[in-house]
């Protein structure tokens, strides 16, 4: 099979999306009851499950707590099923780590840290299905529970990918997208303010498109954005029924 | 909003294994669908089916992954290709078939769409499980059809077409309005007068059913896959090239070019050696090709021994070349299979094998393309006629490709057969220019003249009463577009040049249907005795035309020079308004320069006075025009520009009288000034553009030669005594001019035929394409160049028209209302206007050598005097020399041994003979030995040789040269000038045609559609002025045809 067809002349892209439409997003928040918060987000065939522990006290050796703000530590995982041939080590290898990492730097540029000093908040991000985009969901899924954990944030963290195809940016890559030679970026969005988070790119691209794609990039977060303000309304409802206030 | 289901797939992974892999599928309600009777408002933004057609054609997955030849026919409107299809054929066929299809969708001349069917929500259909593929596939279609034929509210029937029976007997009844038939029914219900699709059908699916009953002996051994081949290419294991097989031993020696392929350095210099058709594995003439390099060991030699292209085999171990890298094909990485025009051998007797009767091995024209198996029931009926095929398919079971037959062109040997059969094996398409385009065109009739539009004459500078314009073109030129002025500014202090060229893109817009076939064409096709335009002629000979006395619009380059210094003091460039004054002819330029009296037509109705002033202005212009090319000129020579030609046309007017009468044009001065203004205009358009659009910009570049290209010129001017400087084009174009024989002038003419010979090509590029220093132009020494000054003719002209136009709207702050063309697009165009200027050359030179072999054909080599002509060797060989011969312009070997082992031997009267002995060859001349004593062939010696004419059932006939006196060749014809000579042969030949055709029609009856063809195709029957004197160009310029950088300022020079 020669080079598949990423975009094709239509302007429909493999999976039959146009090259701004993104994939359908559900989510769910306070999935457990254990954890102080947690949500379940599909984007698409992506499936991501985050859990939030915190703020607690500083867990381990006491030496990095930090007298002015919280800790925020991540981890991101993938189920050994995640992926069309089984994993065989779920997390700890290089690729996690630099996830996990990425990670930490969304979410302290985007939680209250300072209102927690000497403190730990605990992230925990685990893949269920991997479909593309691994990094955007496991944000989005992340943002969810951090607000289900009642943890003050500046805004909505929402991150997207962006891959450049024929001098059209498609927004919200799938996994056939990205194993399909595009350059693609990542980027994670305070969408109320438009400020960037995160900001992750390793391929090759031109310098003049580069400002296209952080445009559609931003568009395609405040897209998603749009969903989890939603779903975050929605779970309030449900809870203040259930409270009966 | 969008639905979503899940597609399961099972794919390969990269190691093998089975892997399940889950894929989103989204479903929308709306998907456009292309027919202007949409009721439903779909966002037809292209292309849009019309609404007044019978019915609309959904051909199945296998129709169009089989059948797609039929699809491409114009005729055939309203095919709603399904995506499913599509994607089907880019599985099965792979991407050449697959962009073969996008570009049909692409092409507006051709009405067809694409329906994103799996997107659509109610014409989706999921696998079922069991279900096969084909099975869904076919149902996929169909229930895109039906779909289609609610969404149009059933105001137009829908046909689907399948070759599958089932699915025929399954759906046909299902719906009303939608039907389902075979391909055969359906060409046979609505086109059956389309009677060139029904034999394209009968032979395809011939060649389909051949194909089944395939033997399995294995004759080649299987390519190696796609990634293989990658991965070897970029570990520097394998060597990828374009394959070209040798013209004289096609059967056993080939080479892979490497030159241009993304390949890991290796120790392979520029090509590889493919030695025998079993290390060839099936890959065919032109084909991109991997290549493995077999160990040192079994490195081999290039065959040095002239052979008569038969292919026998010799014992040839002795006659090679030192061994050269050596290989063999492992896989092929992109097949470019064209049409080719073959014939069918003889039968044998009646010994036909009598089962297998329809499977034929016919053979290729192209000697270098291996004979084609097609499947035929006509190979009787069209023995001995010409026949265009198509190759489908080499399986490594098959010693031979398998192909099916396309077209008859007509019977081999006549005049019309011959010309078809050129323009097709160069892959020239022109058919005459259809309804639709001509509907584009302005109207220009005695009725409703075409007239200058006032909102023009504002918009552009108007130059009709400031501005004194004349053109210098050959005497009867109809399609002139370029004319110059020139004037003095402030009391003399400043001169100010103006080229103005003929606005073509102000009537030819971009993207309409005349723009696609001039982009398709490229440029005009001139052959010896017609011409094929690339525009319309209401276009080319008239309203682009810039003739005298009539308001015209053009693009205009001025320059405002210093009087004495000549610098450039500013440049102004733009769209203007002009009326040509004068237009004049080479000779009567030249005689008006030289102060001679002449009448100038356009002022021969004015009385003596106001003549007399009009008169002394033109020469006077005229003057000022002489004095600022010359400077230019000088200029350029400084800088090293290397006027192979131009010097050469010098030359032969110092020298002896016979030479000078090959050229039939007196080489005058003014050729070379009006030459240099438009390469001066070329020069700062080029400038222009590619300082605006430093990525974007379409320029010609002229790469220097290769060094070891200019060995033989080396060796061969040592031989004389000369020594050529190679190492840069002033060195060159310095010690060319210093070999100059006082005796023998044909010397010098051969040494510079032998220079241009190793030129590179010149070459259109997009400058974002290549790295700054590879702009420069070798030849003329210029550091950027451009084609600018013949859009009537030429399309990247009329490229450089349009990026001169954005460049100037982008100057005065306007928006260009288009996006230009990308790079990439750029890039695009450029190559592919590359490759049909080179088809047309090849084309123009077989067409000449058509009709010298038409005019050999009729006389007899043992009696009439034409054909003893005088002969000069330019090369050596192992067993003959090469020789060029001046009254004709031909050149080739001949040979000093044939195939009884006999030599030539040299009598007492110097007569030549056949006789038993042996060759030997040195560096610089070639000895026989025989009965009747040593005789010695050196280089640059005259010789006598006779024409005849090799004919050959299969292939173009050849010239054959016998040499017969080893003395120069003195007659009275060959002081005859020429160019008289030539117009001869043209005239006779195509009165020769002529009387063909008349008999041809009187046979009409008999052969209807032969001469329906030949009417259909030939545009000019008769030889007008222009065409006779492209013919002598082609002829004096015989020893120039490689070379485009040079012979396109005599095409300026002698053309327009």
């Amino acid at each position: 099979m020669a080079g598949l067809e990423l975009l094709s002349d239509q302007g429909y892209r493999l999976d039959g999306r146009k090259a701004s439409e993104l994939r359908k997003v559900q989510a769910r928040m306070g999935v457990f009851a254990q954890a102080d918060g947690s949500a379940y987000l599909e984007q698409g065939n992506t499936k991501a499950l985050a859990v939030v522990y915190g703020p607690h006290e500083i867990r381990g050796s006491r030496s990095r707590a930090l007298h002015d703000r919280a800790v925020i530590n991540c981890q991101y995982s993938m189920a050994t099923f995640s992926t069309a041939e089984r994993k065989r080590r779920p997390h700890g290898d290089r690729k996690s780590t630099e996830m996990s990492l990425h990670l930490k730097q969304t979410f302290e540029a985007a939680v209250m840290t300072q209102l927690y000093p000497r403190s730990q908040i605990d992230i925990y991000v685990k893949i269920l299905q991997s479909d593309g985009g691994n990094y955007s969901v496991c944000v989005n899924a992340a943002t969810l529970a951090v607000i289900d954990a009642g943890i003050p944030m500046r805004d909505y963290v929402c991150a997207c990918t962006v891959g450049f195809v024929d001098e059209t940016p498609l927004a919200d890559l799938c996994y056939a997208e990205e194993s399909g030679g595009v350059s693609s970026l990542a980027l994670a969005l305070l969408p109320r303010g438009g400020q960037i988070a995160l900001l992750q790119m390793d391929a090759r691209l031109h310098q003049d498109h580069l400002e296209t794609l952080i445009e559609a990039a931003m568009t395609a977060c405040k897209g998603v954005s749009k969903v989890l303000d939603e779903v975050v309304r929605q779970h309030l409802q449900e809870v203040s029924v259930l409270t009966g206030e | 909003m969008l639905q979503s289901r899940s597609k399961i797939l099972h794919l390969k992974s990269c190691r093998g294994r089975k892997v399940r892999v889950v894929r989103e599928h989204y479903l929308r309600e709306r998907v456009s669908c292309y027919s202007s009777l949409c009721q439903a408002d779909c966002a037809n933004d292209s292309k849009v089916l019309p609404g007044d057609l019978t019915h609309y054609m959904v051909p199945d997955a296998g129709v169009v992954a089989d059948y797609l030849e039929i699809l491409e026919f114009r005729e055939l409107q309203g095919i709603v290709f399904t995506q499913t299809a599509c994607q089907a054929v880019q599985h099965s066929k792979g991407r050449r078939q697959y962009s073969r299809i996008r570009n049909l969708l692409k092409d507006p001349r051709h009405d067809c769409v694409l329906f994103a069917n799996e997107f659509q929500e109610y014409s989706y259909c999921a696998r079922e499980k069991g279900e096969s593929q084909e099975k869904w596939q076919t149902r996929c279609v169909y229930s895109a059809a039906v779909w289609y034929y609610n969404h149009l509210a059933g105001m137009i029937n829908i046909v689907m077409i399948t070759e599958d029976l089932d699915a025929v007997a399954r759906y046909s009844s299902l719906n009303s309005g939608v039907y389902v038939i075979s391909v055969k029914d359906y060409l046979e219900n609505f086109w059956e007068q389309l009677r060139a699709a029904h034999e394209l059908y009968s032979s395809l699916s011939q060649a389909l059913q051949e194909k089944e009953s395939e033997c399995t002996e294995r004759e080649y051994t299987e390519h190696l896959p796609a990634e293989v081949l990658g991965a070897g290419v970029k570990s520097g294991r394998y060597i990828k090239g374009m394959l070209e097989v040798s013209k004289h031993h096609p059967q056993n020696e080939a080479s892979v070019l490497t030159h241009g392929f993304s390949n890991k350095k290796t120790d392979v210099s520029s090509s590889v050696l493919v030695c025998d058709s079993k290390s060839r594995n099936r890959a065919v003439h032109g084909d991109v090709v991997v290549v493995e390099l077999l160990p040192k060991s079994e490195w081999r030699g290039k065959v040095t021994a002239l052979t008569e292209g038969q292919g026998e085999e010799k014992n040839g171990e002795d006659n090679e070349s030192k061994p050269l890298p050596t290989g063999r094909v492992v896989g092929i990485h992109q097949r470019n299979w064209r049409d080719y025009v073959v014939t069918f051998p003889l039968r044998e007797g009646n010994q036909s094998q009598s089962r297998n009767s329809q499977r034929i091995l016919s053979v290729p024209w192209d000697r270098r393309i291996p004979k084609i198996r097609i499947s035929t029931q006509q190979a009787d009926a069209l023995q001995d006629h010409r026949v265009v095929v198509r190759i489908d398919s080499w399986e490594s079971t098959s010693l031979y490709p398998n192909g099916h037959s396309v077209r008859v062109l007509g019977r081999a040997g006549e005049l019309e057969t011959e010309i078809q059969t050129i323009l097709i094996e160069n892959s020239i398409n022109v058919l005459p220019f259809s309804d639709a385009q001509l509907r584009e065109m302005p109207i220009n009739s005695p009725e409703k003249p075409w007239s200058v539009d006032p909102a023009q004459v504002l918009e552009r500078r108007d130059l009709r009463e400031s501005h004194l314009v004349f053109s210098i073109d050959p005497r009867g030129c109809e399609d002139v577009d370029d004319t110059l002025s020139v004037r003095s500014l402030n009391n003399g202090k400043v001169l100010e040049l103006g080229v103005h060229i003929a606005d073509v893109t102000h009537f030819v817009k971009e993207g309409s249907l005349t723009d696609l076939e001039a982009r398709t064409r490229a440029t005009t096709y001139y052959l010896a005795d017609r011409r094929y335009d690339m525009l319309p002629a209401v276009l080319s000979a008239d309203l682009c035309s810039l003739l005298g006395g009539v308001d015209r619009y053009a693009m205009s380059v001025l320059w405002e020079l210093d009087a004495h210094t000549f610098a450039v003091n500013k440049v102004w460039y733009g769209r203007t308004l002009i009326r040509s004054s004068y237009q004049l002819h080479y000779e009567l330029a030249q005689t008006l320069l030289n102060g001679e009296q002449v009448e100038v037509p356009e002022l021969a109705k004015l009385d003596t006075k106001e003549k007399d002033a009009k008169l002394a202005e033109l020469t006077q212009a005229l003057e000022m025009l002489r004095l600022v090319a010359r400077h230019l000129r000088a200029q350029r020579d400084r800088e090293g520009a290397l006027e192979l030609e131009g010097v050469e046309v010098r030359a032969q007017l110092d020298e002896e009288r016979n030479i000078t009468a090959l050229v039939p044009r007196q080489p005058l001065e003014v050729h070379e000034t009006v030459a240099e203004c438009m390469i001066y205009a070329n020069h700062w358009v080029a400038r222009k553009i590619q300082e605006t659009f430093p990525y974007q910009a379409l320029l010609r570049r002229h790469p220097p030669p290769r060094e070891e290209f200019f060995s033989e010129l080396v060796e061969s001017a040592a031989a004389k005594g000369f020594t050529i400087k190679t190492r840069s084009n002033k060195a060159l174009a310095d010690s060319l001019n210093q070999a100059v024989d006082l005796d023998d002038p044909l010397v010098n003419r051969l040494l510079r035929r032998m220079a241009t010979h190793a030129m590179s090509q010149a070459l259109y590029f997009s400058t974002g394409a290549q790295p700054q220093d590879q702009y420069y132009h070798y030849g003329l020494a210029l550091d950027r160049y451009t084609h600018f000054t013949s859009p009537i003719r030429r399309y990247a002209d009329i490229v450089v028209h349009r990026l001169l136009t954005a460049a100037i709207d982008m100057e005065n702050g306007v928006v260009p209302g288009k996006a230009l063309a990308s790079n990439k697009d750029l890039e695009e165009t450029a190559q592919h206007i590359n490759k049909k200027n080179r088809a047309a050359k090849r084309a123009q030179k077989l067409s000449t050598e058509l009709f010298q072999c038409l005019y050999f054909k009729e006389r007899d080599p043992e009696t009439e005097q034409h054909c003893v002509a005088d002969a000069v060797i330019y090369s050596i060989r192992d067993d003959g020399v090469l020789v060029f011969v001046p009254e004709y312009g031909v050149n080739g070997p001949v040979y000093m041994k044939n195939r009884e082992n006999q030599v030539v031997a040299v009598g007492q009267d110097g007569r030549c003979e056949w006789q038993s002995g042996s060759v030997r060859r040195h560096t610089d001349h070639i000895t026989t030995t025989s009965a009747l004593g040593t005789s010695s062939f050196r280089l640059f010696d005259h010789i006598t040789v006779r024409i005849s004419v090799h004919s050959s059932r299969h292939h173009a006939d050849s010239l054959h040269l016998d040499v017969i006196s080893n003395k120069p060749h003195h007659s009275a014809e060959s002081q005859q000038p020429r160019s008289q000579g030539h117009r001869q042969l043209v005239q006779e030949v195509v009165r020769q045609a002529e009387e063909a055709h008349q008999q041809a029609q009187e046979k009409a009856a008999q052969r209807p559609k032969l001469s329906k063809e030949e009417r259909e195709f030939c545009q000019s029957k008769t030889p007008n002025l222009y065409s006779l004197l492209e013919e002598v160009r082609e002829l004096a310029l015989m020893d120039l045809q490689t070379s485009q950088s040079y012979s396109h300022y005599s095409k300026i020079v002698i053309l327009q």
